[in-house]
This record gives structure tokens, sequence and C-alpha cells, in this order.
């Protein structure tokens, strides 16, 4: 199979005058409102998914905001409390000479939301723009985007963790900051942004010169 | 490019707001609602920053220390930084915003750290959580201040406690110890802040307060006096060491108590003084406040040692002034002489003559002069026995020479004298302790020191010590004495001796004694057949019968049995003398040394010898028992010869004189056969007796 986007001679299910079920990928003709065979609504592009994106993607960045100002974990030991943001534990980390953790931190809770903010963002104009980025490679990047939205809230996982092990009373605790609560809402609606897309457009733009809106 | 036409064609379509957007645009503006809605809330919430100015901030951590209120967090220090001039740290506390209304101009602050000191720990929590600075307030809404200078150390008075404050002033000349606790019988009731010295230097004060529930012991007529420190007194009672309690001894303290009752409930503020103790306490309730001295002089003829500047002057034992200065004085003019005189120049406090009415030098001196007049005169007498200090005592003394108070304003008043009465017992004490200086206490010492050194010298002496050294060598010579030759050789000794009777005893057995005897009476009784025969030749036999007799009688054998005996007991008496028995450490040696001499003699056949011995003795002994069991038939026949004899001196009844020479003889003859049945007897008895003499 030739790579996605040199061929010229892709053609979408729309342009053959046939939509497929969401749900069951039963294929019907083009203008069947509902599915013959789940009863699932059936449209060929959703007009709103773009809305979607855009207000949930959004959320996900406001909620990103707190959870980089607002300490994510509190320490507290028998005589101080110590309260880091993400960015600030990770540079503590790596003053303290764990470089290899720093960076996983960093990556995973910095590089990553940032970059599927920048991903979603990137689908979501080139739909109703021209690009430079072919069809394939934006259908990977959605992909890619997709399959690593829940490896983010890998860093909510050690909080969790930490705090439900480290309960030593007086001598020391781990409590979750107030970050935590916007850093997974913040991934959550980085998801569900991720998921309103609506892939089948990625194709539109590119067969748009060829009657795309018909 | 080719998206023109399509607009025009949608936009009228989708003419509906709500259908156009998507309904999920609600989240976003859900979320910016309450993001907007906490970040007002939070504004709204916030109080005023206050600005606290320290010293220095030790401790004091951004965000972290706490303003408290009764030990509530109130607030949280949001930034420290120093003042433009550097010279003090400003600490800028967000308020909370209920208690921020009453903080105002009388709010005090004072950062709160652990301290160690005599009374005990404080802020000890402050250890491990780090300090936290303390706010005081009032329940009153006041002034809004923004800005305030913290305190160095906690504040004695907070503005949120309740109590009475006083202030304490030392008296003149007096001290004060200062943080001290104020203690009523014991409880501490109060505490005196830090002192201040006044402007002038003549006092010190601090500020002091007094617990709300005891604010009714003090009353204006309430006296205060030092605590703290110890007092070491020798009386009549001993030695006596008195202090209140550890703590006043350690920090200090001050008590007080209301000598009198009445006088009221006391004002904040008002001022009291402390002496130096609580007889100076009792006695300043009587006195009126003491008002400016007088000085009065006194020229003693006498020049008498002992009077010291500040020795008390007293009036009917009532000390009324002290000596102010003592010099000799020489004025030919006043005096008519040039001897030396002693003048001393009186304080007169008129405070406490005890005047009636307004207490004012000029009254006293007035007084004193009245007084003078009646008689009133200042003698020398002994304050102290045993010091030898003098005071000067004001006495009345009847029929006084006249004399006058002369008051003047230029010159010191000089107040007549009387004779000194300079107390005997002085000289007394004096001669005691020379007495006591006299003994020869010394050389008590010395002789007991010497005694105490030749004891040692004694007890340490080679001498004495080598006695047991001696004792030992005696014991030695014993055992030498009991291992010699000689003793050894007594056995021996005794062996041949034992021998040598044994060959006495057979000699004695040879020689066949008793029967020669048994022979001789045989003989006797043949001649008494012969006298029976012939009466003549009766007396003739007799004699012969009597020197047999007295012959058998002379045998020494008891004698040798004597000898014999005497001889046993010396080697006995050698065997048992004291000085074998009184040392058994050496006697069980010598014993050994004797067992194994008697060992060596039996060895040597010298038991065998003695066995022997012993064997011939009884031998001899049976012999001899043998021939006194033939004495009985002896003595029947002497009896029967006797009774023959008899019956011829009977039946032929002449011839007295024969018949009394042979009836001693016979006696005789009796006699020396109960000898020779007493010594038979014996023998049978006991045979070995021969041997041990008993």
């Amino acid at each position: 199979m030739e790579l996605a986007g040199q061929n010229p001679d892709i053609i979408s299910a729309r342009e053959l005058g046939v939509v497929a079920c969401t749900r069951c990928s039963r294929v019907w003709k083009r203008g069947t409102n509902t599915c013959g065979r789940c009863g699932h609504a059936i449209v060929s592009r959703d007009e709103k998914s773009l809305q979607r994106v855009w207000a949930l993607w959004l959320v996900g960045l406001l909620c990103y905001v707190p959870a980089n100002l607002y300490p994510m974990l509190q320490t507290r030991t028998l005589l101080s409390v110590q309260e880091d943001t993400i960015v600030g534990g990770a540079i503590e980390l790596m003053h303290h000479g764990a470089v290899g953790i720093a960076l996983i931190i960093l990556i995973a809770s910095v590089v990553i939301p940032i970059g599927k903010f920048l991903a979603i963002a990137f689908l979501a104009l080139s739909v109703s723009r021209r690009s430079t980025a072919s069809n394939h490679q934006r259908q990977i990047l959605y992909e890619v985007v997709e399959y690593i939205g829940r490896w983010s809230m890998i860093d909510i996982f050690v909080v969790a963790i930490m705090s439900s092990l480290v309960q030593l009373n007086t001598l020391a605790a781990v409590n979750p900051g107030r970050a935590s609560l916007f850093f997974a809402l913040s991934v959550i609606f980085t998801m569900l942004s991720a998921q309103a897309f609506d892939s089948r457009m990625i194709w539109d733009v590119q067969s748009g010169d060829e009657g795309a809106r018909v | 490019m080719s998206d023109t036409p399509q607009t025009v064609q949608i936009v009228p379509a989708r003419a509906s707001f709500f259908s156009r957007f998507s309904i999920v645009w609600v989240i976003p503006l859900l979320a910016l609602a309450i993001a907007l809605g906490v970040a007002w809330q939070s504004y709204n919430d916030r109080g005023p920053v206050i600005e606290i100015v320290f010293e220095n901030g030790a401790g004091i951590a951004e965000r972290e220390t706490d303003l408290r209120y009764r030990d509530i967090s109130v607030g949280v220090v949001e930034d420290v930084e120093f003042t433009d001039d550097l010279s003090a740290v400003v600490v800028s506390v967000r308020l909370d915003k209920t208690v921020a209304p009453y903080v105002d101009a009388t709010s005090t602050f004072w950062v709160v750290r652990p301290e160690l000191t005599t009374r005990g720990i404080s802020g000890l929590d402050t250890v491990l959580s780090g300090v936290y600075i303390e706010g005081s307030w009032d329940n009153e809404i006041g002034a809004e201040q923004t800005r305030f200078k913290g305190l160095s150390d906690t504040p004695l008075f907070r503005s949120d406690q309740d109590g009475l404050q006083i202030a304490l002033r030392t008296t003149p000349g007096g001290s004060l110890t200062d943080n001290s606790p104020i203690l009523f019988r014991g409880i501490e009731v109060g505490r005196v802040g830090k002192a201040a010295i006044s402007r002038e230097g003549n006092f010190a004060i601090a500020e002091a307060v007094i617990f709300e529930e005891h604010t009714n012991l003090i009353t204006p007529r309430t006296r205060f006096w030092d605590a703290s420190g110890f007092t070491f007194s020798v009386g009549a009672s001993g030695a006596e060491i008195d202090f209140s309690s550890f703590a006043t001894l350690v920090s200090g303290g001050i008590t007080f108590d209301t000598f009198v009752s009445g006088g009221g409930r006391v004002q904040d503020g008002s001022v009291f003084e402390v002496y130096a103790d609580k007889a100076a306490a009792r006695n300043s309730i009587f006195n009126a406040s003491e008002v400016e001295t007088i000085e009065l002089r006194v020229v003693f003829d006498d020049n008498i040692s002992g009077l010291a500047v500040d020795a008390p002057v007293e009036l009917s034992g009532l000390k009324i002034g002290k000596v102010e200065s003592v010099a000799g004085i020489i004025d030919p003019d006043e005096f008519g002489d040039s001897r030396v005189r002693l003048n001393a120049v009186l304080s007169i406090q008129p405070a406490r003559l005890g005047l009636p009415d307004e207490v004012t030098p000029e009254a006293a001196l007035a007084f004193l002069s009245t007084r003078v007049g009646e008689g009133l005169r200042a003698r020398l007498a002994s304050a102290s026995l045993l010091t030898g200090g003098l005071k000067i005592e004001l006495v009345q003394v009847d029929n006084a020479p006249a004399a006058v108070l002369l008051i003047d304003e230029d010159i010191v008043p000089l107040l007549p004298t009387t004779d000194s009465e300079v107390s005997d017992a002085s000289a007394t004490f004096e001669g005691v302790f020379g007495r006591i200086n006299n003994l020869p206490i010394e050389e008590l010492l010395n002789s007991a020191i010497e005694f105490l050194d030749s004891a040692e010298a004694f007890i340490s002496d080679e001498d004495l010590r080598e006695t047991p050294q001696d004792v030992r060598a005696l014991l030695g010579d014993v055992r030498q004495i009991v291992t010699s030759e000689d003793v050894r050789n007594i056995p021996i000794a005794l062996n041949a001796t034992i021998t040598r009777f044994e060959t006495l005893m057979a000699q004695l057995e040879e020689q066949e004694l008793a029967n020669r005897l048994a022979a001789a009476v045989d003989a006797a009784a043949e001649a008494a057949k012969g006298v029976s025969a012939s009466v003549e030749g009766v007396p003739a036999l007799v004699t012969q019968i009597e020197a047999v007799a007295a012959k058998a009688e002379s045998l020494p054998v008891e004698e040798l049995a004597m000898q014999l005996t005497e001889l046993v007991k010396s080697a006995d008496g050698i065997l048992a003398t004291e000085a074998a028995r009184q040392l058994p450490a050496d006697l069980g040696a010598a014993l050994q040394e004797i067992n194994a001499t008697l060992a060596e003699l039996r060895a040597g056949g010298a038991v065998t010898n003695i066995n022997a011995t012993l064997d011939s003795t009884r031998k001899a002994a049976d012999a001899v028992a043998t021939s006194t069991q033939d004495l009985p038939a002896l003595v029947d026949r002497m009896r029967a010869v006797l009774d023959q004899a008899n019956a011829t001196i009977a039946g032929y009844n002449k011839g007295e004189v024969l018949s009394r020479e042979a009836q001693s003889a016979l006696r005789d003859i009796s006699k020396a056969a109960d000898a020779m049945a007493s010594l038979a007897r014996m023998l049978e008895r006991n045979p070995s007796a021969l041997i041990r003499g008993r």
C-alpha cells in the first residue's frame, strides 16, 4: 500500500455517495438518517464537531493554567510542609540529581499536554484551511493524540498512589494538591476534545477542490 | 476560494442562534464563570495587610509564619523585608478579614520563641513548628492602623488580659529584681516586668501586674519587699538560713503583705515601694514619710574606739538617726584644754520622732531643744557586745547639769552629753575570750599530736611488727624441743626405767620373799609348837618373829612404787607443759612430731618393749598377787600360832610380862600382815597403778 496523502486516487465515502454508521459500520446510501441495523443516527459529517472540539479544548486549556500554578503535591513531614508545583517539583528533582525522573515528569506533565493542545488545535484548524500536511499525516497525528491522551493521567495516578501510601500520621504525609484536580480535568477535557473531532473531515479539505460540500 | 457561494447559501438557512452553536459551549462558559467566581471570592475574603516592624526577623518565614491571637492563627506573613535604612525588619502580615477591624492602635505584637528561663520553659511548641507572631488587642474596634512596632519580648500587660497594673519603685538606696514573680504566701499572684532606671538615676522602677483574681489583695497600705536571695543570721536560737523558695533564690521575687486593714482598692498605675526586707516594710507603715534630716553634733570627752559612721542613734531604743561622721577635735577655746575629743555629727530623721503635728526639721529641733532642757543627753553605749561597736543613745538624765541646745542657722547644734555607758560586758567578754585564749589548747593539741605520733611510731615500730615472728620462732623452738633427741629419748629412758623395774620385780619374785616369809612363819609356827612344848622358849621366839616381821615391814616396796610414780608424773608433766598447750597451731605439728616419734618408737620396738615391760609388770604383780594369796593362809597360820600362843599363855597363866610382850609382838606382826594385805589388794585391784602411780 502506498503512503497515504501521496495517492491522489483516494476517494472518500462521501464522494461515493454512501455513509457509514459510526457505531456498527454498516454502509448506507447517503441521505439515510438512521441506521437500519443499530438505530444510530447517521450523519455524513458532524457539522458541530469543530465547535465541540474548540469548546472542550478551551476548558482543558483553562484547567491547565491552575494545574501549573497550584501545588500538585503537598509533602508534610514532622518539621515542615512542602508544596510543589509540577514544574517546580521537576526542577527540584533535577537539582537533587534525579534528571531522569525529572525528564519523565516534564514529558508526561508538560510536553505531552501542551503537544496535545497544539495537535488538536492544528487538526481543528487544518480542516477549515488548507494545510501543508498531507491527509495521511494528519490522520496519524489524530490517532496518536487519541491514543496518548489517556497516558497523561499517569501524573494523577502517581499522586493518588503516593497520597494513599504515604500516610504516617504525624511523621510524614503526602496529600494531593489543588493542581491535581485541575490537571485531571484538563486531561479529561482534552481527551473529550480529541474525541469530539470528526476525523472524516480531514479528508474533505484535501478533496475540497473536487466539490467536497456537495 | 469557492466557499463564498456556499456561505451565502447557508447563513439564511441557519438563522437560529442556538441551532448554529453547539450546546457544548456551555461548558467553557461555566468553567469561566466558576473561575471568575472563585477569584472574586478569594479576593473578597482577603483581609488587609498590616506591617509590623521588628528589630530582627529571626525565624520568621514568608507564607509560613502565623499571626496568632489567643493561639489561633488569624493571619500569615506575606512578606519580610528591610526598612529603607536597613535598621529593622518589616513583616507584612495578611490578616483574616474577621479580626482585621479589631487590630487597631492598641494592638501589640511580639515573636514567640522557645525560651528557657529560671521560671520555666515557654514556647516549646515553636521548636518544631517554628516561631509565630503573637498579637494582642482588645475587643473594641478602634482607629485603623496598618503599621505597628513589634515588641522584642513578651509584654507583661496584654490588652486582652485583666489584672491590676501597678509600678514598683525602689526605696532610696534599695534595689529591685526585675522579670520576677510577685509571690503571696508562696503563690505567684503577679509579675514584675522589666525595670528601668529613672532619669535622675536615684531609683529604679518596674511595671508589675497583679493577676485579676488576686487584685483584692492589694490596698494602698500594702507593702512590698524583696524576697529574693537568702538571709543568714546567727542568733540566740542558733544559726538560721532563710529563703522563701528555690525559685526566688535563683531568679528573685517580690512578696507583699497588708499589715493593716482598710484602704480600699488600688487604681491602675499606682506606685508602690519595694523595701529591702519584711521588717523594713512593716516599719514603713508606721513611719510618716521621711523628710529632710536634721544634723546634731555631739562631743564626747572620752575617745572611745568603736563608734563608726552609720552607727545608730537611738531614742528610748528606737532608731531615729545615724552617725554621719566621726572625727577628733581639739578646741582649747571651747573645752579649756587641748585634749583630743570625739566629735560626732548625727543626722536625725524627724519622721521617726513621732511628732504629733506636722513633721518638719524645725519642729524636730524645737522638740529636741525642749527635751534637752528637761535633761535629755547623749551618751555612748554598746551596740553590740560581740563586735564592741558603739551607738549613741539619747537618754533622760535626772538632775543633769543645765544645758541648752543651741539652735542657729549657721552652726550645727551641739547636743550635751553625759557619762558613757559602755557596757562592761564587753570587757567581760573580752576577759572570757582572753581566758579561752589562754587555755593551753595548743599545748593540749600538741600533746595529743605528740601522743598520736608516739602511738603511731610505736605501732609502726619494727619490733612490734616482729612480735608475731617471735611467737612463731618460739613455736619453732618448742617444736624443736619436742622433736629434740632428749624428749624423744624420754620414752627410751622410761623404757629403761621400766625394764629396770621389771628386773627389780623379777628379783623380788626370785627372792621368793613370800615363800621365805611363809617358811619363816612356818618356822615360827614350828617354833610356836616348840613354845607350846617349852614355855621358856617363847619370848625368844617372839623376838625372832618380831624381827622377821620388822624386816618384812621395812622392805621398801612402797617407796619404790612412789618413786616410779613421780618419775612417770614428771614425764607426764613435760608432755603437758603450758607452752605445748597454749600454742595450738604448732601443737598440731608438735603432736605430729610426737606421733611421728611414737611411730618411730613403735617402729623401733619401744612399744613392744613397753608391752613387754607391762607384761613383766603384770607378771610381777601376778606373782605378788599369788604370793599375797598365800598371805591369808600365812595370816591364818599366824593367827593359829597366836591362838596357840594365846592358849599356851592362858594355859600357863604365869609371866604376865611375857604375855604382854608377846601380845605386842603379835600386834606388830598383825600390822605387818595388814600392810602386806593392803599392798596386795592395791596391786590386785589395779596392777597398772604400779606404773602410772595412781
